[in-house]
This record gives structure tokens, C-alpha cells and sequence, in this order.
């Protein structure tokens, strides 16, 4: 399963493509079990050049209660940074965060998949 | 073709390109020409003695001492830039006209972009074939934008220390 | 300290519109990410994990209260309230908007501050000394140096793109405190027995994949051709570094494959071609730039201070601070002061914008208007009277800064690491609050003695881990984190590059294992030996014992 993230022109904001929008959250975010589609709209949004940095795609998993990307790297820009739990999209709190920072162990074990694409 | 933007008397206006550049492989066209640098070092003198107006294009590898003594006979001497992000151009131009006192146009060719002007500029350029589609005017502001510099090179303006023991 | 004239503020201020253009045309699309890219990483932005980073210049590591307060303000104004003190003694703010850069830089303009070549392929912010100008044991103020090079530097048009970035260090003491033998360059000033001054050129350091310690190219350089030197060693490497493999561009690469010989060789050859009057500077601006590092302000002060000495027989506390944290003036009755940035269980080199705003205070106040930021990510009050030493504990203990561990376990750099880097492999912070936590007794602490700990969130080598007593460096193993052990680096005199330990550890098997290297330590040590003298002496084999032992 994959899920189309970018970063925000404007602000850098971390942001998940619904399938219709982009959204702040990754709980918001449209999963594709289908690659050619899951390209398409990496594609696209490639196009929205004034909206968006670098689009590109992220494994991710089902855990307990939902799902979570695969690699902590990307757990960790769902989340924000682990030495201020007050900044980041972790400080707004909620049930989809508590997941995302539980989502450890299940990730983990998956090893690693397109952790790597974008430098 | 590319567009040649020349800057003069402080000041950047399109220009007419009466040279071809030409490949290596290629049968030597009629008129003036702008040579690489391993073709001029085979037909270079030939071409100079028939009286014909030359240029030669320099890679960034190759050393522009290599034409001390052809020098003053060349009307162009074009420098490449295979990437903006290839500083290496800069060091040769500074050595062309600083060291080896070359007066005629200086060219620098590649992927030459706007944002490349103030240095190109100072480091002694006056001609650019320009990758970017920008425009003479937008030549001339970028190459304005500082109103100082802090070290000599070889355009001539004067450093920051010499504004300050004249000021 | 050097004052920006007109002509400085000038090429700020230009500087700063410029970029407000260039963000307007990107921002209405008349610019791809491909070409901004690089213009905005020319101006300290980088894109990191959860939003756009600001790397700031402070050059050469001097800043004045009024530059302190300003970065304050910017960082809580246009970040979330604080900022994070590098290894290059540079300030990064890490939840920039694109939209606020402009007016970003017209503030950080307002006090001669800005974000000029602290990113890209060229000559990056200069370190220097952080004692510069307040030590007994350097012959020349090195910040005159520092200035000198920071205007020939700025905007070089033949040195905007050279094969990789190029860094620069500089010292005129005895002692380096200032890693000289891992940049690219390192100076470092000698005074003969005439007088006269000259620099020692070192020529290929850095860490990084491929590690080198410097070679010395050049013995004693006249000091009045320190501009044409270091145009004709950066003209040999703009011409001659590969430009093929990222991996190998940088100059200690071409150092090492040339031989130091040749290399100096060819530079000498480059030198001597140089017309050195038209690039050096004339006398005239280089006293200019020496008047005003000249010593001003000082008090004639008796060498004892009776309320100094008073505060350390009635206070442990402050004894402990004295020990550790204040060390002697050149000039009698002064002392510097260190501000740990590594309170216990707080992120290393992050410091709030109440806590800049303090210290700005404190330095009005009572250093003489200085502020200094050491490569080992703490700040620096250079010249506070012994007399006021009580009172400056006081204040930096009232907002947290008066952590007594300078050199000691948990004064320990980290760089971000994967918690905001988006080259990072793995984290650095929490490891670095592990540790500090488990050693967190100021006692057992100042016991053990000066152990340097140096934590990388990947293989570029930001928290300097190969020159690290004790190195960490954060490894990718199938999407986890592991954490690879080096014994034995230093970046000071006794300049070296660390050995590996053995496999790499996972997280939470760091911090007790540095509990096992510091038993062997304890346990092996002689007298007056740190840690890194015994381990220099006992060799790898009892450590690594110590550490892989449970997995045997």
C-alpha cells in the first residue's frame, strides 16, 4: 500500500494527498493498492509545482487500529521530532497520533522500503 | 542557434554572432569560426595564416596556458560551462585576461544562466550564449544588483577596501 | 569587535532584496523548484523533514547582545521560540516558512547578521578561536584574521562553485581550539622572534565519509599575503578538484592523491604567478580591521577577586561552576565564562529565545557586550570581571544555563539528526539525552573527568563523531537505528581520528554501553590520565570486552 506525501511551498508543512486534496494529517490520506494508479498521481501532483516540494511516494502498513508508514523516517515527519513532543502535527494529540506513535514495533519489522528516495 | 548577449561599457545589449562554432567532425564552414581546443591545436596556425578571424572553445579541463603563444592572433576565446554548478570556468576566464592579457571577446558558453551574470562579469566575460531565454535588461540589473564588492578581479571594479581609503 | 560600516550593511542589504525577488518569482511560479533550489540553499534554506530549515551565519562565532536579542526576537517571531547552535557556529532555526524569508532576512540585515554562504559548493562561514582576543596564550588576535577573510570570501566570483564547500578555521593560540586539523583549510598564526607574524597553512582536513587529518603545506606564510595564499590554493582546487563523485570533490581528496608535496607544489607554482599586490590588502584596511578588535573597556583589577573567592568557599555549587565552567582572562581580574547548552536531558546546542534574550543581557551587562559560540555547540562570555562571576552564575542559573560539565561526559555534541535532517539515518538527540541522564550526578560526572562524546546522525559527519573520545555515528539497518562506537578521536592537539568499537548497537543499548566504556575507564586508569590517555595507552581490546561481553 502507498501514500503520496509532499512538502508545502509556502511553509515546508508536511502534507498527505487524499485523493482529492492535500491534508495535514496522514489519517486524511488515500491509500493505493495499485501502482500504475499510485503513479498517476505522483505525476500529477509532480505538476503543481507552485503548491508543492518534491511529491513523491511512501510505503505504508496496516497496525493496530489503522495505518502507519513503514519507515520511521516518515513515521517521524507524520509525528514531528522526538525531543519536542509539543512541536510538530504530534502536539495537536488525538487518536491517529496515538497510533502513528505506537506504530513502532508493527513498522519496524517490515524492514525498509523507498526510505531513501529523496535527498 | 544560441542567443549572444555582450556586455559593453557597462552595459548588456543583444549581438550578432558572426562566428559558427564547430564541431570536430564537421567540414570547416566558410567565415569565421570558433574552434575546440584539440582542432585549433591541428589547424589553429594554418587558419591564422590565411588570415582568417578564429575562436577557440576551452573545456573546463583544459588549461587556457596552452595558447600563450596563439593568443594574441584570436578574436574569441569561448569557455564552457557543461553545468552552471561547474565553477571551473570562472579560474580560467580570471587567468585569461588577468595572466595571459587576452583584450577580445570572451565568451562563456553552456548552460549559462541568468543567476550566473555577476560572477561571469567580474571574473572577465563579456559575451554570454544564454541557456535561459533571459533578456539583455535582466542582464544588466543582475549584473548592477551589489552595489560593492570585496576583492579585486578582472572586471576592474574596485574593492570595498579601496571605496574605503578613497572615502 | 568589528562594526559593518556603510558599505557592509549595503551588501546586506542588497543581498536581502535580491532574495525577496527571487522568492516572489518562485512563489508565482515564474521559477521551478530546480532552479530555486539552489538559490535558496545560497541563502541558508534547506527543506528539511517537518518544514524549511534557516542555517545563519555567525561568523567566526562572535556576535554582540544587540545580534543575540535580534535572534531571539527572529526565532520567536518566525520559528517556535528557539534556536540550535552548530557545530560550525552557525544558528539554525528549524520551522521556517518561505513566505517570512524575506522579511527574515531584512531583520537579521538590521544587525549586520544574514545567511550568506552558509550552504552550497563555496567558501562557507569562517570558524575561529573561541577565546580569540581574551587568552593568554595567543600571539595575535585571530578574529582580525577571521574579518579579513570573511570580506574576501563573500560573494568571490571565482569561488561561488567549487567542486564541493570549503571551510575554513582559524587560531593564533597554542592550544586549538578551533579543529583547525579538520577543514579544509586551517591557519593557525605564529609571531617570530622579531615580531613578525606568520601562518602556518594546513591544507586537506575533514571528516565526513573519508576522513583526513590536514597536512601542513606551507610553514610560515607571510601574514600581509594571506589573500593571495589562499586564492592561489583555491584556484589549484577550483581548477583541479573532481567534480565527477560528489564523495571525492572535496579538497582533501585532491590533497591526498596529489601527496602533500605536489599539492604545495603546485599551489607555490599558482602563488608565484599571482600578482599578490592587486589581492592582498593594503595596510591601511588591514588596520582598520585591527582597531577594532583592540582591547577597550578593560578595568586595571587586582589578579584575586575576594567576592569570587567568597561565593566559592560558601557555595559548592558555584565552586563546581568556577571549576568547570570559568576559566582565566590574559587580563588580570577577568575571567570567560562558558554557558553549557547541554542542560541535562535538553536537546545539545538549543537554546530558547528567553534564554538568547538572558544572555544578550548578561553580556551587556558584564562581558563587555561579547557573546562567542564554540564548534562544541555552548556559548561564551569572554570578558567577565571575577568580581562579577557570583552574580553572572546567578543569572544564567535563574533561566537554566548554568550547567557546570563543560568537557565533561554530558557536554556532548549531537547534530539534529533524523528528528529534523533529511540526511539524517538516525537520531542523535535522544541518545546524547540518554547518556547525559544516566551521568547526570555533576559529581560522578566531574569524577570521570573530560571525556568528549561526539554523536553524527549519518556518515556527513555534522557532530564530528570521528574525532570524539568516544564517537557515535548513526547507522540505517533495514529501516532501524543503529549506533556505530569510535574510541580514541580528537580534534584538539592531539589531533586524531577514532577506531571503530565493533558492530553497530541499537538504541537503547547505547547509553549503557558508554556505562561499560567508563567502567573500564575508572577501573583502568592511572593517575592524572583522561579518559582518552588510558585508552590510548590500554589499547581497544579491554573496552571493546567490556561492551560486546553479553553478547558472547
Amino acid at each position: 500500500m502507498k501514500v503520496l506525501t509532499a512538502n508545502r511551498l509556502t511553509d515546508g508543512e508536511v502534507v498527505f494527498w487524499t485523493g482529492e486534496a492535500w491534508s495535514e494529517r496522514f489519517v486524511d490520506a488515500g491509500r493505493y493498492d495499485n501502482d500504475a494508479a499510485a503513479e498517476a498521481a505522483e505525476a500529477h501532483a509532480k505538476g503543481q509545482t507552485t503548491l508543492l516540494v518534491d511529491p513523491y511516494l511512501i510505503d505504508v502498513d496496516e497496525v493496530a487500529g489503522g495505518w502507519a508508514p513503514v519507515s520511521y523516517r516518515e513515521r517521524l515527519r507524520a509525528l514531528g521530532p522526538t525531543n519536542k513532543l509539543d512541536h510538530g502535527k504530534q502536539a495537536r494529540g488525538g487518536e491517529d497520533i496515538a497510533l502513528l506513535a505506537h506504530a513502532h514495533g508493527a513498522a519496524r519489522s517490515k524492514g525498509r522500503v523507498d526510505l531513501i528516495r529523496r535527498k | 542557434m544560441p542567443k549572444l548577449i555582450r556586455w559593453r561599457d557597462a552595459s548588456a545589449a543583444w549581438a550578432e554572432d558572426p562566428f559558427t562554432a564547430v564541431d570536430d567532425d564537421q567540414p570547416l564552414p566558410r567565415g569565421e569560426v570558433i574552434l575546440s581546443f584539440s582542432r585549433f591545436q591541428r589547424e589553429g596556425r594554418a587558419l591564422l595564416d590565411q588570415g582568417r578571424h578564429l575562436g577557440v572553445r576551452l573545456a573546463p579541463d583544459e588549461a587556457p596556458e596552452a595558447l600563450v603563444v596563439d593568443i594574441p592572433r584570436l578574436s574569441v576565446l569561448a569557455v564552457s560551462f557543461p553545468k552552471f554548478r561547474d565553477g571551473r570556468g570562472y579560474s580560467i576566464a580570471r587567468v585569461i585576461r588577468e595572466r595571459l592579457g587576452f583584450r577580445h571577446e570572451l565568451r562563456a558558453v553552456g548552460d549559462v544562466l541568468l543567476e550566473m551574470a555577476p560572477s561571469l562579469i567580474r571574473c572577465g566575460f563579456d559575451a554570454f550564449e544564454i541557456a535561459d531565454g533571459t533578456t539583455p535588461v535582466q542582464w544588466a540589473q543582475a549584473a548592477r544588483r551589489f552595489r560593492h564588492v570585496y576583492q579585486r578581479a578582472a572586471d576592474g571594479r574596485e574593492p570595498a577596501f579601496a571605496e574605503r581609503t578613497a572615502g | 569587535m568589528y562594526r559593518y560600516d556603510e558599505i557592509d550593511r549595503e551588501v546586506l542589504a542588497d543581498r536581502a532584496a535580491e532574495f525577496r525577488a527571487q522568492c516572489a518569482r518562485r512563489l508565482a511560479g515564474e521559477m521551478t523548484e530546480d532552479q530555486f533550489k539552489p538559490l535558496r540553499l545560497m541563502n541558508g534554506l534547506y527543506l528539511q523533514l517537518h518544514a524549511y530549515m534557516l542555517r545563519i551565519a555567525i561568523p567566526y562565532g562572535l556576535l554582540s547582545s544587540a545580534q543575540l536579542r535580534k535572534l531571539a526576537d527572529v526565532a520567536r517571531t518566525y520559528d517556535r521560540g528557539y534556536g540550535h547552535f552548530t557545530t560550525r557556529t552557525n544558528l539554525q532555526l528549524h520551522w521556517i516558512k518561505l513566505k517570512d524569508m524575506p522579511d527574515i532576512l531584512d531583520e537579521l540585515a538590521s544587525v549586520g547578521l544574514h545567511a550568506i554562504q552558509t550552504s552550497g559548493n563555496c567558501i562557507r562561514n569562517l570558524t575561529a578561536d573561541p577565546h580569540a582576543g581574551a587568552t593568554a596564550d595567543e600571539v595575535d588576535d585571530p578574529r582580525i584574521w577571521a574579518e579579513v577573510i570573511r570580506q574576501w570570501s563573500t560573494f568571490h566570483p571565482e569561488f561561488s562553485f567549487l567542486p564541493r564547500k570549503f571551510k575554513m578555521a582559524v587560531t593564533a593560540a597554542s592550544a586549538d581550539r578551533a579543529a583547525i586539523r579538520v577543514y579544509d583549510i586551517g591557519l593557525r598564526l605564529h609571531r617570530d622572534d622579531e615580531g613578525a607574524l606568520s601562518f602556518e597553512v594546513l591544507v586537506g582536513g575533514g571528516l565526513g565519509r573519508l576522513p583526513h587529518l590536514s597536512p601542513v603545506i606551507r610553514d610560515r606564510l607571510p601574514v600581509r599575503h594571506l589573500l593571495s595564499y589562499l586564492q592561489a590554493i583555491l584556484r589549484v582546487y577550483n581548477r583541479h578538484g573532481r567534480r565527477d563523485n560528489i564523495h571525492k570533490a572535496r579538497i582533501k581528496i585532491l590533497v591526498a592523491s596529489l601527496g602533500p608535496v605536489e599539492f604545495a607544489r603546485q599551489v607555490e607554482e599558482e602563488w608565484s604567478l599571482t600578482d599578490k599586490a592587486a589581492v592582498d590588502l593594503p595596510d591601511t584596511e588591514l588596520a582598520r580591521i585591527r582597531a577594532a578588535f583592540a582591547p577597550q573597556g578593560f578595568e586595571t583589577l587586582p589578579a584575586v577577586s575576594t567576592p569570587f573567592e567568597a561565593a566559592k568557599s560558601s557555595s559548592p555549587a558555584f565552586a563546581r561552576f568556577a571549576r568547570r565552567n570559568v576559566l582565566a582572562h590574559k587580563q588580570s581580574g577577568y575571567a570567560l565564562v562558558n554557558v553549557s547548552l547541554k542542560a541535562i536531558g535538553e536537546t545539545p546546542g538549543d537554546c530558547s529565545s528567553e534564554q538568547m534574550e538572558a544572555i544578550a543581557d548578561i553580556a551587556e551587562l558584564y562581558s563587555l557586550d561579547e557573546v562567542r559560540v564554540t564548534y562544541e555547540q555552548n556559548l561564551l562570555l569572554p570578558h567577565v570581571k571575577l568580581d562579577d562571576v557570583p552574580a553572572v552564575h546567578e543569572a544564567l542559573a535563574a533561566v537554566g544555563l548554568a550547567t557546570p560539565n563543560i568537557a565533561l561526559i554530558s557536554d556532548i555534541i549531537a547534530c539534529p539528526g533524523l528528528d529534523y535532517c533529511a540526511l539524517a539515518n538516525a537520531r542523535a538527540i535522544p541518545i546524547a539525552q540518554d547518556i547525559a541522564r544516566r551521568f547526570a550526578d555533576p559529581a560522578q560526572a566531574e569524577n570521570i573527568g573530560e571525556l568528549k562524546i561526539k554523536i553524527s546522525g549519518c556518515i556527513n559527519a555534522c557532530g564530528h563523531h570521528h574525532v570524539g573520545h568516544i564517537g557515535i555515528l548513526g547507522v540505517d539497518k533495514k529501516g532501524e537505528e543503529f549506533y556505530q562506537l569510535t574510541l580514541g578521536g580528537s580534534a584538539e592537539d592531539d589531533a586524531a581520528l577514532g577506531q571503530v568499537l565493533g558492530p553497530a548497537l541499537p538504541a537503547d543499548r547505547v547509553a549503557p554501553a558508554i556505562d561499560h566504556l567508563v567502567e573500564v575507564y575508572l577501573r583502568e586508569r592511572r593517575t592524572g590520565e583522561r579518559f582518552i590517555d588510558t585508552f590510548r595507552r590500554a589499547g581497544l581490546t579491554a573496552f571493546k570486552e567490556a561492551v560486546y561481553a553479553q553478547a558472547h
